[in-house]
């Protein structure tokens, strides 16, 4: 990402009085690995979402929201774990919950937000749960599951 | 000075809910506070990937009890924006009517707490009596007290006929009345006001500045409310909202008051003017999976709610996010504790009026 165009296009949404409504991370699934349940043409609906299904790849979305006209401005970015994400609690006092979130549960890396929380925000069984691993195994265990479901029931019918 | 570090909850005799606080003190004074937020972390926005997107809205609802109804809402009209669905014009008033019952029982719910708290029992008790009533009325038209289930995916499952919108009105219109009594020892009660009036100020600008929601921000003078954008049917009430200028715990307190008042002027507008009869559509079905994204805001009890879904032409969704309001109020709550005593700590805690169970999903 063009940290510099993207700072700069934050402090705008600042200036204008916007406020953060929301830093979303959305792990991208490779197309090599559909959601479970997908159907053989669930490839082509989701290259209508517009994603380039990279592996490893993370999208990332920054909301501003203005409340005298209830519109929303996005700034969408794809990042991938090694990258570095600027802060930009600097502008937006909430901003550090958000990125200390994403870089507990996604694993991303984010620079300079100002109240680190030192990985104490979320306490879960599971490290990065969101991050692409984490989410392959799950993904990979269902499919696995189902199958097996499957093939059992297929049995049972045969039998009968 | 020396520091010392308190934890603050997950229990904690003054929280209903299981808020972790590391409070930083230096003698009895608060100077930093750090939260965790996770103890009860159940992964509900994880749950897309084993849920289908028809059976998800159940899951929604279930990611707080106080919120229920207006979470299956909010999930619903993200996917019929999505879908491209209409919902049938008695269904949207149907929705308006339960969403407002819904912040009258959560801000009961509330103001009985937060009496709790600072020690009268029986204000407490008047509070939860008539929460109670409310809840009563949700049985009635929903079948659930909690968890309603009404909301679908292009309407409502269940109607109300026009006789129990009638009786409902009445109800809530008595119960308003009695409410005016309790509301006048909240706040004209000495021993309240020396408790929270001055108490945890948060003011205009710094509410804008850790991007605060709902009551939180409006008892600071900030006008915001997603209810003023007119959508879902709002633009079709008379609506201002409820605004305190004091910024302190006791102003929070007001604003909730007064949106009790306001709420049930709403079910009663919404009754007036939605169009009357049996067996009117209520639901659209839609066909096929949902592909594309939005983002959906409403306004909870607790303040602005925002969820984003993507689909992406599976049965399952792609990505559920719910930002809910206590989340967006932390960094105002740490602000707010900062520099705070210790023994003022729980009263501003509780006038936030967090929701872990939402924050935590």
């Amino acid at each position: 990402m063009d940290r510099e165009a993207f700072l700069a296009r934050v402090g705008e949404y600042h200036k204008e009085g916007r406020r953060l409504a929301l830093i979303n991370v959305t792990t991208l699934v490779p197309a090599a690995a559909p959601a479970h349940g997908a159907k053989p043409e669930a490839a082509a609906t989701e290259a209508s979402v517009g994603e380039t299904a990279a592996p490893d790849q993370f999208e990332i979305t920054w909301v501003f929201e203005n409340d005298k006209d209830a519109t929303l401005e996005k700034i969408r970015e794809q990042v991938g774990p090694a990258d570095i994400i600027p802060s930009i609690s600097e502008f937006f006092g909430a901003a550090f919950l958000y990125e200390n979130e994403i870089h507990e549960l996604f694993g991303l890396n984010v620079e300079g937000i100002n109240l680190d929380l030192q990985g104490q925000l979320y306490k879960t069984a599971t490290k990065v749960p969101f991050s692409h691993a984490a989410v392959k195994a799950r993904l990979e265990a269902l499919a696995a599951k189902t199958a097996a479901a499957a093939e059992a029931k297929a049995t049972t019918e045969a039998k009968a | 000075m020396k520091r010392t570090i308190i934890p603050f909850g997950p229990q904690h005799p003054v929280l209903p809910e299981p808020l972790v606080l590391d409070l930083i003190l230096e003698d009895e004074r608060v100077v930093d506070a750090v939260p965790t937020i996770g103890y009860i972390h159940r992964g509900l926005e994880m749950m897309v990937e084993r849920v289908e997107y028809t059976e998800m809205g159940f899951v929604a609802e279930r990611i707080c009890g106080i919120c229920s109804f207006m979470h299956g809402m909010g999930y619903c009209v993200s996917l019929e924006a999505i879908m491209n669905v209409e919902v049938p014009e008695r269904a949207r008033w149907l929705r308006i009517i339960w969403a407002e019952i819904s912040r009258v029982q959560s801000h009961l719910l509330w103001l009985g707490l937060g009496a709790d708290a600072f020690g009268f029992e029986n204000l407490f008790m008047h509070c939860w009596r008539m929460r109670e009533e409310i809840l009563d009325i949700f049985e009635k038209t929903t079948g659930g007290r909690i968890i309603h289930s009404v909301n679908r995916i292009g309407g409502v499952k269940r109607d109300v006929s026009d006789a129990e919108l009638a009786a409902i009105v009445v109800k809530l219109e008595e119960l308003g009345k009695a409410f005016e009594k309790t509301a006048n020892v909240f706040g004209k009660d000495p021993s309240i006001r020396h408790r929270l009036s001055g108490v945890g100020v948060l003011s205009a600008d710094d509410a804008r500045a850790v991007d605060a929601v709902g009551p939180m921000a409006r008892a600071s003078g900030v006008v915001m409310d997603t209810r003023l954008s007119g959508t879902y049917g709002y633009d079709q009430v008379d609506f201002e909202p409820v605004t305190e200028t004091a910024g302190d715990c006791l102003a929070r307190v007001v604003v909730r008051m007064r949106e009790v008042q306001q709420s049930i002027g709403l079910v009663r507008q919404a009754v007036e003017k939605m169009p009357k009869g049996e067996g009117m559509p209520l639901e659209n079905k839609p066909r096929g999976n949902p592909v594309g994204e939005t983002y959906t805001r409403l306004e909870q009890p607790r303040g602005e709610v925002l969820y984003y879904v993507k689909a992406n032409g599976t049965k399952n969704l792609e990505r559920f996010r719910a930002r809910t309001p206590t989340f967006a109020n932390i960094p105002a709550m740490i602000k707010l504790v900062r520099g705070c005593d210790l023994a003022d700590v729980p009263n501003i805690i509780l006038t936030i009026d967090p929701c872990i169970s939402c924050t935590e999903r």
